[in-house]
């Protein structure tokens, strides 16, 4: 290669990854000039005693609290669902598959990852049709149908991360259990989950991100812009993206534009809480794995 | 005349389109150490897993032929037995030690234990005996606790063979087991060997200028994918 070239291919690299750099900052930037005149606690709490609120004696009318507990628990809903379902899938693709059976759900499985969220939304909705007409009639778009919606839309994550750990263990941890005579499943559960952990945690953590930030799933499947806290899992509820997305489309004044990115504030914060929270839980798993790393 | 522990008839081993066993036939003699050397990659650890069936977690790969271990007194085809009765009759130890992340003592104790055995006391002697028999009780005996992680190399290769001893195995399949290791721990698994055949079938894979071969009973050179 000549000079000139690698030089300029050496100067593109390094403006790409400024340019990265410049991207988050600039957003992250302007978030928070936007948004952080509207950020106090009466953002959250309204009027109620912030105590009262997160004790649940009152409930909150002019905050954004609701939203921020809704969030939450859908994402910790959606993730119990998707957990278990997306590490099994992901054991037996890696694990009990043949070359046949991989192949065709890999393709199932790429389909399912590139389905838009926006269709996910509608089964959802039709889902909760199907039930309101065939099981119960009390049955309507709410949170029940939200968190499991985003389960599947977040299940391809946490599939593909299990398969691609476990798959890509070296042959004498793969087999470690195995020559003592232990059964293959004894195998996966005490030495193979264990020493992948931390690369299954890694799938959950994208899973999380695409829960907290997704709208148009819940969109379809159960939010509105007022309902309180969720008393049940067949209430509807209120969640920070859709807030966002309602507010920008329908405020009628600059005061409440401007309470919008707040709540982006409040999201972005609680993705981070959330994001710590799991790499934490991952360093300490990883460290007591140590020598397999 | 000797005894024979495991008969390989008219073996063959493809691995994907190629050929690494051709058409073995040999006996390998009870109670005695077999080294089997030859460069690498010319499939000697291919031969160790047929024996345990090792093979059968690898794609792609196919077996003819026909092994037999004995077992009581009548020699038994390994497709007969359960992967995890033939695994207990044959152990293996890899090339690198690779202890479990957990302590001295859960280490020894973990097949005892996913085997179902519950008897804590059975466990406790049973550890202590492997270990000894390891040449590992004296230097481990106040820090069974510690994590297993924590040994030398050496420690750590003679805990994987003790652990792979708590099961009784009638054959001990042994991949290199020497070669990370400095020439002092070396010595003392050699030693370990010597001592292990007394009760146990040792199977071995080395490279030609090992040691090993020195404290061998039979060695056998593969090449072209034959004995």
């Amino acid at each position: 290669m000549n000079r000139a070239a690698e030089y300029g291919i050496t100067f593109f690299v390094w403006i790409s990854g400024i340019a990265l750099l410049c991207t988050v900052g600039a957003l992250l930037c302007f978030l928070l000039y936007k948004g952080a005149p509207s950020l106090n606690i009466s953002l959250i709490f309204g009027e109620t005693r912030p105590l009262d609120a997160l004790l649940l004696r009152k409930e909150v009318f002019d905050g954004l609290f609701p939203a921020v507990v809704g969030t939450l628990l859908l994402v910790i809903t959606s993730i119990v669902w998707a957990v278990p379902v997306g590490v099994a899938a992901g054991i037996y693709l890696a694990e009990y598959a043949n070359t046949g059976h991989k192949a065709y759900l890999n393709l199932l499985l790429d389909i399912l990852a590139g389905i838009p969220s926006i269709v996910v939304g509608l089964f959802g909705f039709s889902f909760s049709i199907f039930l309101h007409r065939h099981l119960s009639d009390r049955i309507y778009p709410c949170f029940l149908i939200s968190s499991v919606a985003l389960g599947c839309l977040v299940l391809p994550y946490i599939i593909r991360t299990t398969e691609q750990s476990l798959s890509s263990s070296p042959f004498f941890i793969k087999t470690t259990g195995l020559v003592l005579g232990i059964t293959k499943l004894q195998n996966i559960v005490h030495i193979l989950i264990p020493y992948n952990v931390s690369g299954i945690i890694s799938g959950v953590i994208l899973a999380i991100g695409r829960c907290a930030e997704d709208t148009a799933v819940i969109m379809l499947t159960g939010v509105v812009a007022m309902a309180g806290v969720p008393s049940s899992l067949l209430s509807q509820y209120e969640a920070l993206p859709f807030y966002i997305f309602y507010i920008s489309s329908e405020f009628s004044s600059q005061e409440e534009l401007m309470t919008g990115y707040g709540a982006s504030i409040i999201l972005l914060t609680l993705c981070v809480f959330l994001f710590t929270l799991s790499y934490i839980l991952r360093r300490r798993v990883a460290t007591r794995f140590a020598i397999y790393t | 005349m000797k005894k024979i522990k495991v008969k390989i008839d008219r073996l063959n081993f493809y691995y994907q389109e190629k050929w690494v066993l051709r058409n073995i036939s040999t006996e390998l003699e009870e109670r005695a150490i077999t080294t089997i050397v030859g460069p690498s990659g010319i499939g000697k650890t291919t031969f160790l897993m047929v024996i345990n069936r090792l093979h059968e977690s690898i794609p792609n790969c196919r077996v003819e032929g026909k092994v037999e271990i004995k077992l009581g007194d009548k020699y038994t085809d390994i497709r007969n037995l359960s992967l995890t009765t033939l695994r207990r009759k044959a152990g293996m130890v890899f090339q690198n030690p690779n202890p479990l992340p957990m302590s001295i003592f859960k280490n020894v104790a973990f097949p005892l234990r996913l085997s179902g055995v519950k008897d804590k006391k059975y466990i406790k002697k049973k550890v202590e005996k492997v270990l000894r028999d390891a040449f590992l009780w004296d230097e481990t005996k106040d820090r069974l606790g510690d994590s297993a992680l924590e040994l030398s190399g050496g420690q750590q290769q003679r805990l994987c063979i003790a652990r792979a001893m708590t099961m009784a195995p009638d054959v001990l399949l042994l991949d290199e087991p020497t070669s990370s290791l400095d020439m002092e721990a070396a010595l003392k698994i050699e030693e370990l060997m010597l001592k292990l055949k007394e009760r146990c079938t040792l199977i071995v894979v080395s490279h030609y200028a090992d040691l090993i071969t020195r404290i061998s009973d039979h060695v056998l050179t593969l090449e072209d994918g034959r004995f």
